[in-house]
């Protein structure tokens, strides 16, 4: 396989780009599986999943361990394998955000998106402690 | 679909390897027990649901402003004010 740039969302310097595939889609949105990951320094700490073929249509994704440092998403193995993902460092783990109007926005912690830095080959995961999480659990954001 | 009769303590097994009992039946609610290898995800379909649904009202389509996060603990990216 090619080298391709290890996606690294904390040190972006200008704003990115980076082709992102989920073999298996997203639940609900089986049937898209290519993406682009765009990250924009002056959008941090959201950044969005953009539909490669559509780039009207987009997801906004946080890394959750921003809003909550103690995350703990247990991962089944058997995924980590499939991704090929050898050590904690090769694991880009993003969040879906859900924005509700103008003051209120939720992350959800129970599905997040695991991404290969190395290959950028993702997955959405169920996390083994799903019922510990919310789909909507609460953004702390600013009034506009 | 397989569908099969069992009684209360009854058990299938899948693959050989993940055991599903039938512990108790009360009225309409059934208790399921499941025995599975730890790499075999076991949820609640609501779970799947739940999931599917949030990321249906997540989609944008188009470029929405993106809300601001409030006094952001740990890791907030250095800022510039103008």
């Amino acid at each position: 396989m090619n080298a391709v740039d290890k996606i690294d969302m904390e040190t972006l310097a200008t704003p990115t780009l980076n082709e992102v595939r989920l073999p298996t889609g997203l639940l609900g949105f089986e049937h898209i599986k290519d993406y682009v990951l765009l990250a924009n320094p002056a959008e941090q700490p959201f950044a969005w999943l953009q539909v490669k073929d559509d780039v009207a249509l987009a997801f906004i994704v946080i890394d959750p361990y921003i809003a909550v440092p103690e995350y703990k998403p247990n991962l089944p193995q058997l995924d980590i394998e499939n991704l090929g993902i050898q050590n904690p460092d090769d694991a880009l783990l993003l969040s879906i955000v859900t924005v509700h109007g103008n003051n209120r926005a939720t992350m959800n912690l129970k599905g997040p998106i695991v991404i290969n830095r190395r290959t950028h080959i993702g997955k959405q995961i169920v996390i083994a402690n799903a019922s510990d999480y919310s789909v909507q659990h609460p953004l702390p954001v600013a009034a506009v | 679909m397989l569908i099969l009769s069992r009684k209360s303590g009854e058990s299938i097994v899948i693959d050989g390897r993940i055991h599903v009992k039938v512990v108790r039946v009360e009225g309409d609610v059934v208790k399921i027990g499941i025995e599975a290898p730890s790499d075999i995800p076991v949820h609640r379909e609501e779970v799947y649901q739940e999931i599917q649904r949030s990321n249906q009202q997540a989609l944008t389509k188009q470029q929405s402003s993106l809300p601001k996060l409030a006094g952001s603990p740990a890791k907030t990216p250095k800022t510039s004010q103008p």
